[in-house]
């Protein structure tokens, strides 16, 4: 798959952000190295707020256990790895107690001694904001957590590809607290001020939870595309209804966005397996140089060639299937 | 056009009014009240630029002295009148003038002139108040009535007519009210007594220019070319370049939907007064109805430079401004004009339904229409209601001005509210009724023909009889035939429109039953030929209006006989009936209340399924259904006897319920939905494909129905519409937009169209290069012949 781990985020090719044809060699060095690091894995931490209707109440725990199967199921999120919290004041088969300020800050504790260097946290809370800057909050049963509350519980995983995904209402403010390195914040609304009910958080626990929203069909969804997804969906919504939009997502690191997927990183360690991943990477390389070079070409030169390099591509992959590999 | 915005009478007043007050020398009244006298009867003869230079004089010297009491006041308002063609700031000063005038309680027409200004420049709220405002001093004051008559006309209240009446009651030769009052009856094609009424006008006035403009337009509409021609050397008597008769005579064109014929009147309108805003209106209007779009919105901005307070042109100028982004789908014998994300998705299905039913119709009607037929769709009702008349508001779902059709696109309302597929064909039809009598078939009959031809075009679509129908047919409200043209326009009660198109649909029905298809298309010559209604009645069907009224009724009252024995209908008033309601212009009071057996039964059905008895509920719907076998309607038995019979698990009952749905009506989606569902748990895939392409034309939006739709016919072999459901999918715009077209490949490459499938992949893989199940199918299709099926 051409993954490997650079500074604790899972990266995939370079494809994606330049035109540069890699050698072979130099593709197969870096996965030789990246055969002997740790798999990367994924934690999960969902908070659930004070829902205060019914409604709200059930759309939030679909959206709690949407993201909580997929953990389990797309990612292989080990349990003691997943903690749900929720209003309710007892544990149940979603939640594992209730989303109180202190449970907040025991779950972050308790996750901080699972995690290693390189893995992925992924924080979502759900439900309805208040305050502003620093102050901003989602609204919990008892005293709320705040902005600047998460920004301490967090401030220990610098060795990790941190994700929070703010997607209560009212919820801007958080991006502008809590972005920093290896740190990428997700925001329903763009401020404090939009509080009016949010589509976001379902259309991106959907994203992360289906490959509708893998972009590049590489068979795994980069936070950046799950972003972009639930972002395109929520503008679809107020369109087709005929309302005024009154929720802007936002995100704090594109880029960084671009390079993080959920889950455990599966690399092979056999060297024919991995060479025919570098060579179908290379070929890939030359796909986007291609791209690059489109306007300048003749079409039919430009079809001819995009097509020799597609089914070189599909060959490898084949080839890899062949070999037991996964692409 | 950006920056383009409609003056408002309430901004900035000019203060005229307010001017040095000081000493003028003499008492000007007398003088000024000539001067405006000769002025208006020269704007009257047409010759503007006399009245321009006699209330420019009256102008000046009330800027410079100011008016001395409300009388000069009012006069030097007219005078401002006078000037206000393509300028805002006279029009503001005749209403400043006004107003000053209005602080004497006792000058009741300073009141009346603010309220015509206001109306004249599209202000009903204002103008409403302005009459009121005088009929509270003075209830009896004809002049008001009249005006309040002509604000309630504009805004399309049904009282209008009663109110004029009024009007004559308080001065039975009020000239204005009777001119008024014979227009009103020339749109409702009463011809007859709009010729009485203008020519009682004429009897009191003979100078009425609007009076001899209805005789003229009567006699124009009717091919009597003697009243027409003496109607015109009057009018031309009293305006040597008679631009407002042929303005009038291009309106009653429009009314009676002569499109093109009203560009070449308003044509010869503007070549008397090329300042005429109303006389520009009508040309625009009508050069855009018929598909001359540069020289429509050419027209209508040189309309829109002398009175930027029409209201009609603006929204009309600003809706061109944004067709501009629309697509256009031009092939075969049609253009679908439709906003950019949704050309290619409702032209997929549309135009090969609207080549369909040309073929269709141009049998039946013996005659084809101009092409190519234009469909605009619009996602905006408002849109589209401003395409249709200026203005939003209107209630209908399409429009055809000939080849030239217009109607909301199916996201326009909410799902399940109309059907877009018979839409399209009834306006479709309209082009061939129109063409056909050369425009002249009245409105009645052409409705009527379009809901026929959408029973024919597809089972289930065109509209049905319902309880609310067969209620007002028992109580005996619904109009004879040569009243129904009033049912279109003057409704008494909400629902007597939808009962006007279905029971003109029902007497084209018994027609056909009755002599056969070719009779309508008799008819239509009939109309071509410049017979009236009793006339076409005659020579085709033998009987007289009266015959074919009391035959048309036996038959209604036959075939509904079943249905008839247990649905009455009571005529109820609501409380807010009477004068109270009329004077206000209110909705009609008048509703009709379905009584009967088949009420009975189905109150106590409901009333049972509440309660929980199923078997109860059960027997007693059964027992409506037996009263109204027919009956498909939301509100009827078998819907729920679907749902009982789902819920107990018996499907084969549920779908002979459900097809009663389904089988006759045409926005049933949740029923279609169902059906679909068990057809296909049966293993009825063309059941179930046929219960999807219902869905389609309820609604193309939903890429659930297109996939399953795909899937089922991929089954059957049937590639092309496989094909045209993967292609809707993407014109959605879905989500997962890679996906969609690489299942278009693969259908292409099914199909056969290797060169397709392959074009789409590397579109695809273009995008993405590592999807691997496009890699996959590529690598299929290397080797495989380059055919190209459906470039």
């Amino acid at each position: 798959m051409g993954l490997s781990t650079v500074a604790g985020a899972v990266v995939r090719s370079q494809r994606l952000s330049t035109a540069v044809v890699c050698g072979v060699g130099a593709v197969a060095a870096l996965m030789v190295g990246a055969a002997r690091g740790e798999a990367q894995r994924t934690h999960v931490l969902v908070v659930s707020g004070l829902s205060g209707d019914p409604t709200f109440r059930k759309s939030f725990q679909l959206i709690a256990s949407t993201v909580k199967e997929a953990a389990r199921e797309r990612w292989s999120v080990s349990d003691s790895s997943l903690i749900v919290l929720t209003e309710d004041s007892l544990p149940n088969a979603l939640s594992r107690g209730r989303s109180s300020r202190e449970a907040v800050g025991a779950a972050f504790t308790t996750l901080s001694t699972r995690v290693q260097p390189g893995d992925v946290l992924l924080v979502m809370l759900l439900g309805h904001g208040s305050g502003e800057g620093p102050g901003s909050k989602v609204n919990l049963p008892g005293p709320d957590a705040t902005a600047a509350d998460y920004a301490t519980w967090l401030s220990g995983f610098t060795r990790q590809s941190v994700v929070v995904v703010n997607a209560a209402t009212g919820s801007g403010d958080f991006l502008a607290v809590l972005k920093g390195p290896g740190r990428i914040v997700i925001t329903a609304t763009r401020s404090a001020v939009e509080k009016n009910e949010s589509v976001f958080a379902g259309f991106f626990a959907k994203a992360i939870a289906s490959d509708e929203s893998d972009a590049d069909k590489d068979g795994r969804v980069s936070v950046l595309e799950a972003f972009r997804y639930a972002a395109r969906e929520v503008v679809k919504v107020y369109e087709s209804s005929g309302r005024m939009q009154t929720e802007h997502s936002q995100i704090s690191d594109s880029t960084r966005a671009m390079t993080v997927s959920f889950g455990k990183t599966v690399v092979s360690n056999d060297p024919r397996i991995t060479a025919l991943v570098a060579e179908r990477q290379a070929l890939e390389s030359e796909v986007a140089a291609l791209r690059a070079k489109k306007t300048a070409m003749d079409t039919t030169a430009y079809d001819r060639e995009l097509e020799r390099l597609l089914l070189a591509m599909a060959e490898k992959t084949r080839a890899i299937r062949a070999a037991g590999g996964k692409p | 056009m950006n920056g383009r915005v409609a003056a408002s009478l309430l901004t900035t007043w000019v203060l005229a009014a307010c001017a040095p007050r000081e000493s003028p020398a003499q008492p000007p009244t007398a003088r000024w009240r000539a001067q405006i006298e000769q002025a208006e009867a020269a704007s009257r003869r047409g010759d503007r630029r006399e009245a321009t230079r006699l209330a420019s004089a009256v102008v000046d010297e009330y800027a410079r002295t100011g008016g001395k009491n409300s009388t000069e006041h009012v006069l030097a308002g007219r005078a401002y009148v006078l000037l206000s063609t393509g300028d805002a700031g006279a029009a503001r000063a005749a209403l400043a003038a006004f107003d000053v005038g209005s602080a004497d309680s006792a000058n009741l027409e300073a009141t009346r002139r603010t309220g015509s200004l206001f109306l004249e420049k599209y202000n009903a709220p204002d103008a409403r108040s302005s009459y009121e405002s005088v009929l509270k001093r003075a209830p009896n004051d004809a002049e008001a009535l009249l005006g309040l008559a002509q604000v309630e006309e504009f805004e399309g209240k049904p009282t209008a007519l009663a109110t004029a009446h009024k009007a004559l009651a308080a001065n039975p030769r009020l000239v204005g009210a009777l001119a008024f009052v014979a227009r009103m009856q020339l749109e409702a094609e009463q011809w007859d007594s709009a010729t009485a009424s203008a020519r009682r006008a004429l009897s009191i006035d003979s100078t009425a220019i609007a009076a001899w403009s209805v005789v003229g337009a009567i006699g124009w509409l009717s091919g009597d070319s003697a009243t027409f021609r003496s109607a015109r050397a009057a009018a031309t008597a009293l305006q040597p370049r008679p631009a407002d008769f042929y303005a009038e005579l291009a309106e009653a064109a429009v009314r009676t939907r002569r499109y093109a014929e009203a560009v070449t009147l308003a044509q010869q309108a503007v070549a008397f007064d090329s300042l005429s805003v109303r006389a520009l209106g009508v040309l625009g209007t009508n050069q855009l109805r018929t598909g001359q779009m540069e020289a429509g919105q050419s027209t209508l901005n040189r309309a829109f430079a002398l009175d930027a307070f029409n209201v009609w042109h603006k929204n009309t100028l600003d809706l061109l401004d944004k067709l501009k982004t629309f697509r256009t789908v031009r092939r075969g014998r049609f253009e679908v004009v439709a906003p950019a994300e949704e050309a290619d998705l409702l032209a997929g299905y549309v135009m090969p339904l609207l080549e369909r039913a040309f073929d269709s119709l141009q049998v039946r009607y013996g005659f084809a229409p101009p092409t190519p037929v234009r469909l605009e769709f619009y996602r905006y009702h408002a849109d589209f209601s401003v395409r249709s008349v200026g203005l939003t508001g209107l209630g209908a779902l399409g429009v055809s001005f000939g080849s030239l059709l217009a109607m909301d696109t199916p996201s326009a309302r909410d799902q399940g509210a109309f059907n877009w597929g018979s839409t399209a064909w009834h306006e479709l039809t309209h082009a061939f009724t129109l063409g056909a009598s050369a425009h002249r078939v009245p409105r009645w009959l052409s409705e009527g023909m379009s809901v026929l031809e959408e029973r024919h075009a597809q089972r289930g679509w065109g509209a049905d009889a319902s309880v609310q129908y067969l209620a007002a047919l028992s109580a005996g409200v619904l109009r004879p035939l040569s009243a129904l043209s009033e049912g279109f326009v003057r409704p008494r009660f909400p629902d007597e429109i939808g009962f006007s198109y279905y029971q003109a649909s029902l007497f084209c029905e018994m027609v056909e039953s009755l002599k056969g298809a070719s009779a309508l298309r008799a008819m239509l010559t009939g109309y071509r030929d410049g017979l009236g209604t009793p006339a076409v009645f005659q020579r085709v069907l033998g009987m007289s209006t009266t015959q074919v009224d009391a035959q048309f009724e036996a038959w209604m009252r036959a075939k509904f006989a079943v249905p008839l024995t247990s649905i009455s209908g009571e005529r109820v008033m609501s409380a807010a009936t009477g004068e109270a309601a009329a004077a206000n212009g209110r909705a009609p009071a008048l509703s009709i209340a379905p009584r009967g057996a088949f009420i009975e039964a189905m109150t106590s059905a409901i009333e049972a399924l509440k309660q929980g008895p199923r078997d109860s509920a059960r027997t007693r719907l059964e027992r409506a259904q037996a009263l109204f076998p027919d009956y498909a309607g939301e509100d009827g038995p078998a819907w729920l006897l679907a749902e009982l019979a789902r819920n107990r698990g018996d499907t084969v009952t549920a779908l002979k319920q459900l097809s009663i749905v389904t089988d006759r009506n045409e926005t049933a989606w949740e029923a279609n939905l169902l059906e679909a569902d068990l057809r296909e748990r049966r293993r009825d895939v063309t059941g179930a494909i046929a219960a999807l392409e219902r869905l389609l034309w309820i609604s193309p939006y939903s890429n659930a129905v297109h996939a399953r739709l795909a899937m089922l016919l991929s089954t059957r072999g049937d590639h092309d519409r496989v094909i045209r459901e993967r292609r809707a999918i993407i014109a959605n715009q879905p989500s997962d937009l890679l996906t969609a077209r690489y299942e278009l490949a693969r259908a292409l490459a099914a199909s056969g169209d290797t060169a397709g499938a392959r074009r789409e992949l590397l579109q695809v893989l273009e995008q993405a290069p590592s999807f691997e199940k496009a890699q996959e199918l590529l690598l299929e299709l290397r080797g495989k012949p380059h055919v190209d099926l459906h470039s």
